[in-house]
């Protein structure tokens, strides 16, 4: 697989992975733009803006954007988190660079008063959605609850009173800032021709204008508070625990991932053995996400009621006695494993490349072969982990509760 | 996408089918057994998800805790589920570790520790795992469109029934554990990047169990009623339906696949288009085929705010009803793309082929290959498609809704 780079005047960033032995290929615009990015007024536009992408440019009505992507067979989506905007399709080789060309012009749409009003019911239909989704629920509100006032605690999606509250003039003028050509990455993986796609882009993204995007990078620790949701028609008690853990520009994120892989990967993992092996939570899990300047450990914790505090005294002790012993060789060179594998499976199709690829380019300006990543997984030893626990002390921890109890 | 294709039969009867992928590192694999939910004994629905769990904990001369780290340190992707006619083991992993692995599922499947106290502990995650759909409604709903569609047993709720899960006996559910693996009802599939005379060869001395009586099949039952609503206080009326169709081996299956993309294949459908795009009326919403060896149907699951699910519900069946009534060229031509990339993206995951060729082999027969179904594809035309739909009109609709208010039906 060769990698290939191009840079716009404009500051568009243009990459590429090659492999012409692929069946298919994938594209996708990655934008540094999310609800962190976000101000009260306007909770929830980048998410609702993502939606509006898709209503099309002045040349394309929505229908028309819709019946185009499916000509070309494509696999399509977008998706927005706190940080960034993904807009990505996988197709067949030969549509690769008629996808590519859509995507281009709906970097630049019309924002239609008409289509907006639409679309608004859609986001409010998808926030009653998620209300209903207790698994969800329970983490927006710990990270908001964790993050306090850092950005990172902003909902992706906003609330029904900030949507509702929204003009399509706001959104137009967030978009202005936030949709600049500097501010953007046009990634492609598979099977295609790198020269034409940066011939294309330069054709139809030149005139795109730079503007001025900044983000605040601070790190934070979270305000390690505690809070219970009391809702009695919940048949299961939800949990939600974050602790600070490394950023994505952090070289030992790899350590901090396989940390989380050895505490709560639902197979022999510490919380497998402590939670779900004695079925006293059907749901045990952490991992780490690393973010832009800052990170967070998840754990997400899902049982019957009347086990709680059993359930969280079990998780004090794992950290209490991760605290004072580490973690083994023999549980690192597992936890390794499974991620090996887990590389190399999802590297095995074009559209699994694509969003490692993106993501390193927005976060770290690099390039990551996937045998750098294997090579930075097997690097990882005890030593790497033991420094991270005691760093980042996982036992202290923000909770949100959600659930039937009251406490 | 000629991948190549490999079937062999072992003397017991056990089927092994492969599909090699080249250019890969990974290899998947999955054994069906045939221990579905439709075969197990009256009273024990459910048994199944506490067999997923339990065969895991203790399996040969291994401990629980053994296998377990056994299974990750090969960096094992494991998976157990179960559908209406066989549980299944899937299983993903670098393709060099898979000799080990297969070693770890015979034991798994021939030799499983079967001890009571582990029973209890996975019936007891069952019991917890039942009780949180009750928390998730999307998936709930499904559950009980499923239960009411198919005739009995054939939509018995894998994830089980309350009252029965609680009552489940140990010694009847180690019964069916032992009378699960009969080989000449089990097919084994594998995908990526392997030697296929090897693996035979390994799984040749493996499983060398003869067939034993195995678990019997029943007779269908009556289907459930035609509309139900479940009371929730929740946010939304969440809204299941489903239609019969005929099965994945009627000459009609092309047909069927193309009719539901055009339905509901991507944004272009018509199901988005009518329900989200034009009206606003849903986030998600959207219209799948569900095929079983001797039932099948499209189901079709929305999600809206109370006040607008009579309206949802409404424009949903019109556009179900209006099919038959035209297609135009281009939108049978854009379901062709949809169902050609999907399938060549298909033949890139081991994992997904794997799955595949197993089913085929069950439902069909035979596997397809990859090309023949793309030629299937090919020569479908709009003529075709709504001769099929007239023929098949959808009239006959089982519906559930789950919510605050019910619906008219």
């Amino acid at each position: 697989m060769n990698f290939e780079y191009q840079k716009l005047d404009n500051g568009l960033t243009i990459i590429g992975e090659v492999d012409p032995l692929a069946q298919s290929a994938a594209v996708g615009f990655f934008v540094r733009t999310g609800a962190r990015d976000e101000t009260p007024q306007i909770s929830g536009v980048s998410h609702y803006l993502e939606h509006m992408l898709f209503k099309g440019t002045d040349a394309l009505s929505a229908l028309e954007v819709n019946a185009a992507f499916d000509r070309l067979g494509a696999k399509f989506n977008a998706f927005t988190s706190e940080e960034n905007t993904v807009y990505y399709a996988a197709v067949l080789p030969e549509y690769l660079m008629d996808v590519a060309g859509l995507w281009i012009q709906l970097m630049r749409p019309s924002l239609r008063n008409d289509d907006f009003d639409i679309e608004k019911n859609v986001i409010l239909e998808e926030i009653a959605m998620y209300k209903d989704l207790p698994q969800f629920e329970v983490m927006d509100q710990a990270r908001a609850l964790h993050f306090g006032t850092h950005p990172c605690g902003n909902s992706v999606l906003g609330t029904n009173e900030s949507v509702s509250a929204l003009t399509a003039s706001q959104m137009r003028s967030y978009f202005s800032k936030r949709y600049a050509p500097n501010n953007m990455v046009l990634a492609c993986s598979g099977n295609f021709d790198f020269k034409a796609l940066c011939q294309l882009a330069q054709e139809q993204c030149a005139a795109w204008g730079a503007v001025d995007t900044t983000r605040e990078l601070e790190d934070f620790r979270g305000t390690f508070r505690t809070k219970h949701l009391q809702n009695e028609n919940l048949a299961r008690q939800h949990i939600c625990l974050l602790s600070p853990a490394l950023s994505m520009q952090d070289p030992r994120r790899f350590a901090a991932s396989l940390l989380g892989m050895i505490l709560g990967d639902d197979s022999g993992s510490r919380y497998y053995w402590g939670l779900t092996e004695p079925a006293l939570a059907e749901i045990a899990a952490m991992q780490c996400e690393s973010m832009d300047g800052t990170g967070v450990f998840y754990s997400y914790l899902c049982c019957d009621p009347d086990k709680t505090p059993k359930v969280l005294d079990i998780i004090r002790n794992i950290f209490a006695e991760l605290e004072k012993t580490g973690v083994s060789e023999a549980e690192l060179e597992t936890a390794r494993n499974k991620m090996l594998s887990a590389v190399t499976i999802k590297c095995e199709q074009p559209m699994g490349r694509l969003v490692s690829l993106g993501f390193n380019w927005i976060y770290n300006c690099n390039y990551q072969s996937v045998q750098q990543n294997v090579d930075a997984i097997k690097a990882v030893n005890a030593a790497d982990i033991s420094d991270i626990i005691y760093r980042l002390k996982p036992s202290k921890f923000t909770m949100l509760s959600l659930g039937p109890n009251s406490d | 996408m000629n991948n190549t294709l490999d079937i062999y039969q072992l003397k017991n009867g056990m089927i092994l089918l492969g599909e090699r992928i080249e250019n890969v590192h990974s290899a998947s694999f999955q054994f069906l057994l045939p221990a579905g939910a439709s075969l197990l004994p009256d009273r024990c629905c459910g048994a199944s998800s506490v067999i997923n769990d339990w065969l895991f904990r203790g399996a040969g001369d291994r401990s629980s805790r053994e296998l377990i780290e056994a299974f990750d340190r090969l960096g094992v992707h494991r998976h157990a589920s179960t559908s209406a006619h066989h549980l299944s083991l899937n299983a993903s992993l670098e393709a060099g570790n898979l000799p080990s692995a297969l070693e770890l599922y015979a034991d798994v499947i021939g030799r499983p520790q079967l001890a009571a106290k582990q029973f209890e502990l996975s019936r007891q995650l069952a019991v917890s795992e039942l009780q949180g759909l009750d928390d998730d409604p999307r998936q709930k709903i499904m559950t009980l469109l499923y239960e009411q569609f198919y005739p009995d047993p054939f939509g018995r709720p894998a994830i089980g029934k309350l009252d029965q899960l609680q009552a489940l006996p140990f010694e009847r559910t180690a019964d069916i554990v032992k009378r699960m693996p009969d080989p000449s009802k089990t097919l084994f599939s594998i995908c990526g990047n392997y030697d296929f005379d090897a693996v035979c060869k390994q799984i040749e001395i493996l499983f060398d169990a003869q067939s034993n009586q195995g678990l019997i099949e029943k007779q269908p039952a009556s289907k459930g009623k035609h509309y139900s609503h479940f009371p929730s206080e929740g946010a939304q009326v969440h809204i299941g339906l489903m239609t019969p169709m005929p099965t994945v081996a009627s000459e009609f299956y092309y047909e069927i696949a193309a009719a539901v993309s055009v339905l509901s294949g991507s944004m272009s459908s018509r199901l988005f288009t009518e329900v989200r795009e034009k009206r606003g009326l849903c986030y998600a919403v959207g219209a799948n085929y569900r095929t079983m060896r001797d039932y099948a149907g499209i189901s079709c699951y929305a999600g809206t705010t109370p006040d607008k699910a009579q309206q949802t519900l409404d424009v949903i069946l019109e556009q179900f009803r209006l099919l038959k009534d035209g297609i135009s060229t281009d939108e049978l031509q854009r379901a062709k793309v949809g169902l050609k990339t999907s399938l060549i993206m298909q033949g890139e995951s081991t994992c997904a082929r794997s799955s595949s060729i197993a089913a085929d082999h069950f439902l069909l027969g035979r596997v397809r290959e990859l090309a023949e179904i793309r030629e299937k594809i090919e020569t479908l035309s709009v003529d075709s498609v709504l001769r099929f739909l007239q023929k098949h009109p959808f009239e006959d609709f089982t519906i559930v809704t789950i919510g605050p208010n019910a619906v008219t039906v």
